[in-house]
C-alpha cells in the first residue's frame, strides 16, 4: 500500500461508525484512563500548551483542556474527524482553548518549539515514516518539553504472518515496534527517555471487547456491516490471534515518556 | 454501603425471630445470630464479600402490590401473605398443585414423593382457579406464574389448570416438571404446546453420581426424550439445575453448553440447593454454595463465553438473591448481552449514573426480573426494544430477541434466612386460602408445613397417567 493510501485508509477506518461501535467508543487501549496516565507522566500542567498528533475524535485534547487546564491543539489527517472534533470542542464549551487542524504527522502544521507537551496515542505505529514523524514531534516541542507516546508494542518476529503488514497495519499491529524499537527511535531523534510503562492489560481488554462485538455482529447476521475493512470472519480470526499474542507477551501496549534534549 | 451489618433472622430450630449480623469472614459473607435457647448459628450467605458489597447498588425501590392479604400481628416473618411490612409486589407466583411425585428424590425442598397420600394434598381445579384469581387481584396483570408440586404433571387436571392460567391473560405460564411424563406420554408435549406453556425442566447434570445423589436414579435418557418431545412440539424449555456443593458444581458449564446447543432450550436456571425439606445430611451451612460460587464455576468452566460481570443482579429483589444474563447465541457461539449494551448503567439505582433511555431501562428491568424466562413472549418483546435502542437494523432484531437466559437464584433456608432481604422478595407461593407467601419464608419459617397440614387431601390424591402401550 502506498504511504498516502495507508494514511487515508487508517483515518477512514477509525472514523467509520461500524469501527467505532466495535471499539465501544474506546479508540485506543485503556481509553481516557490511559490518556490521563500518559499526560501525568509527561507532567502536563494547567496553562501549558499541548499538541495531540493524530487527534482523531478530539477526546484527548478535550481531556487535556477540560480536566487538566491546558491549551490544546489537535492535528488529524482525516478532515471529517477534524470537523467533528471542532464541534465537540464547541459543545464542551472549550472552543477558546482547543483547536484542531487538518494535517500530516510527517509535516506538522505548527511552529518550532511551540509546545510544552506532545501527545501521540496509538498512531505512530501506523505512520509510514516513523523517524520523520518523531522528528516533527521534537521540532514542535520547546527544549525540555516532553513527549507522551502510547502505542502498540510488538515483537514482530514472534507474531503470526496474519498480524504483520497490510490490514494489520490499520489495526495498529502490523508495523508496531518493540519496546526497544520505540526507545531507539526516540533516542535517535534526540529524545532523552524518561519512562516506559507497560499497559498490556489495556490491550487485552480492548481486544476482548472487539472480539465480543465482532462475534455479536456475526450472531446478529451483521456480516454485511457496511464497509468494514475486512470480512467479519477474517476479523474475528485476526482478533483471536491478537488475543493469543497479547497473552503470550509478543503483543502489548505501552506508554513511553521522553524529553526533548 | 457494603451490605453488611445488623439484620434479623430466625433460630433454625425454634424459628423465633432473632437479631442477627451480616459479617465478613475469610472473604465470604456470613449470617450470625444467637438463640437464647438453642445457641449460636452461622451460615454463609454469599461466597464473595467483595462482590456482595459491589452489587448492593443494583437495588431498585420496591413497588406496591394492589392488595395485601394479611395484617400485622406477630411481626415479620410470621405474618406472611403479603403483610403491610413487605416492601415488594410479586413478580412470579408459584402454585404447588400437589405434593405427590413420581420420584423420591433424596434432595427435595418440597418434601414430596410417591408416598404422600394421607399427609399431602392434591388441589382441585376450582382451588387453583381461585388462587389464580387471588394473584390477579393482587397484581392486576401478573406476567408470570409457575405450576409446581410435587410433580404437577401427574395431577389429572394439570392441563385445565395451565389453561386456566393462560385464560387469565398471564403471558408466561410455566410448568415445573421432572420431565418423566413428557418423556413417556407422547400426547403431553403437544397438549402443553397447544396451551402455550413454557417448560421449566429439572436438569441437574449428566453424571450418574449427580443424579443418583439428587434424584435417586439416573434420568438422562428420560430427560433427553422429554427434550426431544418438547422440540418436536415447539415448546420452549428452561433447564433448572439444583447445584450442591461437592456434588455437581463441575457440571454447570456442560449444562449451559448443552442448553445452548439444544434447539428446544432457551435458558438455564441454577439454584444452589436450599437446605429445606429433604437434603443431604452432611450439608453444612458454612459450606453452602451461593450465587457467587455458581457464577464463578460457570465462568471457570466456560471462560470463552463468560466473565463474572456478565451476571448482573436482578434489581427487583435483594441483589444477592438472583443474578442473570442474556446472550446472543446460535447453537455454537454465544456473546453475553452486557458485552454489547451497558446493562449496569441502566440497572444501577444507587450510583445514580445518567440513564440514556428510559424505555431501555424499563425493558431491561423486565428482562432482569424473576418474571422472565428465555424465549417467552414478554422477554422477546423486551429484547427487541433493547436491540432497537442499540441501533441494530430492524430486520435483525428478531435474532437479537432470541436471547439465551441464564439465571443464578439462591433461595434462603432456615439457616440462611435474612429477614431484611426477605421483605423485598418478589417470588411468592400462592396458597389455597389466597395468601401469597414469599417463597423463602414459605420454605424456612414453617408455612409449608402449616399449609400442608391444613390443606389435606381434598381432591383425592395423585392420579397417574396411563402409560402408552
Amino acid at each position: 500500500m502506498a504511504a498516502a493510501d495507508l494514511k487515508a485508509s487508517c483515518a477512514a477506518a477509525y472514523a467509520h461508525p461500524g469501527v467505532r461501535w466495535l471499539l465501544g467508543g474506546e479508540l485506543h487501549p485503556g481509553g481516557p484512563a490511559t490518556t490521563r496516565r500518559a499526560l501525568e507522566l509527561a507532567g502536563l500542567r494547567p496553562g501549558q500548551r499541548m499538541l495531540d498528533v493524530a487527534s482523531g475524535s478530539g477526546a484527548s485534547a478535550l481531556l487535556a483542556a477540560g480536566e487538566l487546564g491546558a491549551t490544546a491543539v489537535g492535528v488529524e489527517y482525516g478532515e471529517e474527524a477534524v470537523a467533528s472534533a471542532r464541534d465537540a470542542a464547541a459543545a464542551a464549551g472549550l472552543g477558546d482553548r482547543v483547536e484542531f487542524a487538518s494535517g500530516d504527522a510527517e509535516a506538522l502544521p505548527v511552529e518550532d518549539g511551540s509546545f510544552d507537551v506532545v501527545l501521540c496515542e496509538c498512531s505512530l505505529c501506523t505512520f509510514p515514516d516513523k523517524r520523520r514523524a518523531v522528528e516533527e514531534m521534537r521540532r514542535a516541542l520547546r527544549p525540555g518539553g516532553r513527549l507522551a507516546l502510547t502505542d502498540v508494542v510488538a515483537e514482530q518476529d514472534r507474531l503470526p504472518a496474519e498480524l504483520r503488514g497490510g490490514l494489520a497495519t490499520i489495526a495498529c499491529v502490523g508495523e508496531a515496534l518493540s519496546a526497544e524499537g520505540y526507545e531507539r527511535l526516540l533516542a535517535d531523534a534526540g529524545f532523552e527517555p524518561i519512562v516506559a510503562e507497560s499497559r498490556d492489560a489495556d490491550a487485552a481488554r480492548l481486544a476482548e471487547r472487539v472480539s465480543d462485538r465482532l462475534r455479536g455482529a456475526r450472531l446478529l447476521g451483521l456480516g454485511a456491516l457496511a464497509e468494514l475493512p475486512l470480512p467479519l470472519e477474517e476479523a474475528i480470526a485476526m482478533v483471536g490471534l491478537a488475543r493469543e499474542a497479547i497473552a503470550d507477551g509478543s503483543l502489548g501496549y505501552a506508554i513511553f515518556g521522553a524529553a526533548r534534549q | 454501603m457494603n451490605g453488611l451489618g445488623p439484620t434479623t433472622s430466625i433460630c433454625p430450630r425454634c424459628r423465633v425471630v432473632l437479631d442477627a449480623e451480616l459479617v465478613e469472614r475469610d472473604g465470604r459473607v456470613l449470617l450470625t445470630r444467637t438463640c437464647p435457647e438453642h445457641g449460636s448459628f452461622e451460615a454463609v450467605v454469599y461466597g464473595d464479600a467483595e462482590r456482595y458489597a459491589e452489587i448492593q447498588r443494583f437495588s431498585k425501590p420496591g413497588e406496591e402490590p394492589r392488595q395485601r392479604q394479611t395484617e400485622h400481628s406477630r411481626g415479620c416473618p410470621h405474618d406472611c401473605g403479603i403483610c403491610p411490612e413487605h416492601e415488594q409486589h410479586t413478580c412470579l407466583g408459584i402454585i404447588e398443585v400437589n405434593t405427590a411425585c413420581n420420584l423420591d428424590c433424596p434432595i427435595c425442598f418440597a418434601d414430596s414423593g410417591t408416598g404422600t397420600a394421607g399427609h399431602g394434598f392434591s388441589l382441585s381445579l376450582e382451588q387453583v382457579e381461585s388462587m389464580l384469581d387471588a394473584f390477579v387481584a393482587a397484581e392486576g396483570e401478573p406476567e408470570s406464574v409457575q405450576l409446581s408440586g410435587g410433580e404437577p404433571s401427574i395431577h389429572p387436571q394439570i392441563l385445565d389448570m395451565l389453561r386456566a392460567a393462560r385464560d387469565r391473560g398471564i403471558p408466561l405460564v410455566m410448568l415445573n416438571t421432572n420431565g418423566i411424563r413428557l418423556a413417556r406420554d407422547p400426547a403431553f408435549a403437544p397438549a402443553l404446546a397447544e396451551i402455550g406453556v413454557h417448560v421449566y425442566l429439572q436438569f441437574d447434570g449428566f453424571e450418574e453420581a449427580t443424579q443418583v445423589a439428587m434424584r435417586g436414579k439416573s434420568l438422562t435418557e428420560e430427560k433427553l426424550r422429554a427434550l426431544e418431545r418438547c422440540e418436536q412440539a415447539g415448546l420452549s424449555v428452561s433447564l433448572a439445575a439444583a447445584v450442591e456443593r461437592h456434588l455437581n458444581e463441575h457440571e454447570v458449564g456442560p449444562i449451559v453448553r448443552f442448553g445452548v446447543e439444544h434447539p428446544a432450550v432457551t435458558g438455564v436456571f441454577f439454584q444452589p440447593v436450599t437446605h429445606s425439606g429433604r437434603f443431604r445430611p452432611e450439608a453444612d451451612p458454612l459450606d453452602k454454595l451461593t450465587n457467587s460460587d455458581v457464577i464463578e464455576a460457570v465462568c471457570a468452566q466456560l471462560p470463552e463465553w463468560f466473565r463474572d460481570d456478565d451476571f448482573v443482579p436482578v434489581p427487583c429483589c435483594s441483589p444477592s438473591c438472583r443474578s442473570a444474563t442474556f446472550a446472543l447465541y446460535d447453537g455454537s457461539d454465544l456473546v453475553p448481552l452486557p458485552r454489547l449494551v451497558d446493562v449496569e448503567q441502566y440497572l444501577d439505582y444507587v450510583t445514580n449514573r445518567a440513564v440514556p433511555d428510559l424505555d431501555v431501562r424499563e425493558a431491561l428491568e423486565g428482562l432482569w426480573s424473576a418474571k422472565a424466562a428465555g424465549g417467552s413472549a414478554p422477554v422477546v418483546e423486551r429484547l427487541e426494544c433493547v436491540a432497537c435502542a442499540t441501533a441494530i437494523p430492524a430486520e435483525l432484531r428478531e435474532v437479537a430477541a432470541r436471547g439465551f437466559m441464564i439465571v443464578v437464584q439462591d433461595f434462603q433456608d432456615r439457616y440462611t434466612l435474612d429477614v431484611e432481604k426477605l421483605r423485598k422478595c418478589c417470588v411468592a407461593e400462592i396458597v389455597p386460602d389466597g395468601r401469597m407467601i414469599p417463597f423463602c419464608a414459605y420454605n424456612s419459617v414453617g408455612y409449608r408445613e402449616q399449609v400442608r397440614a391444613t390443606t389435606g387431601a381434598e381432591s383425592g390424591g395423585a392420579v397417574g397417567w396411563r402409560q402408552p402401550t
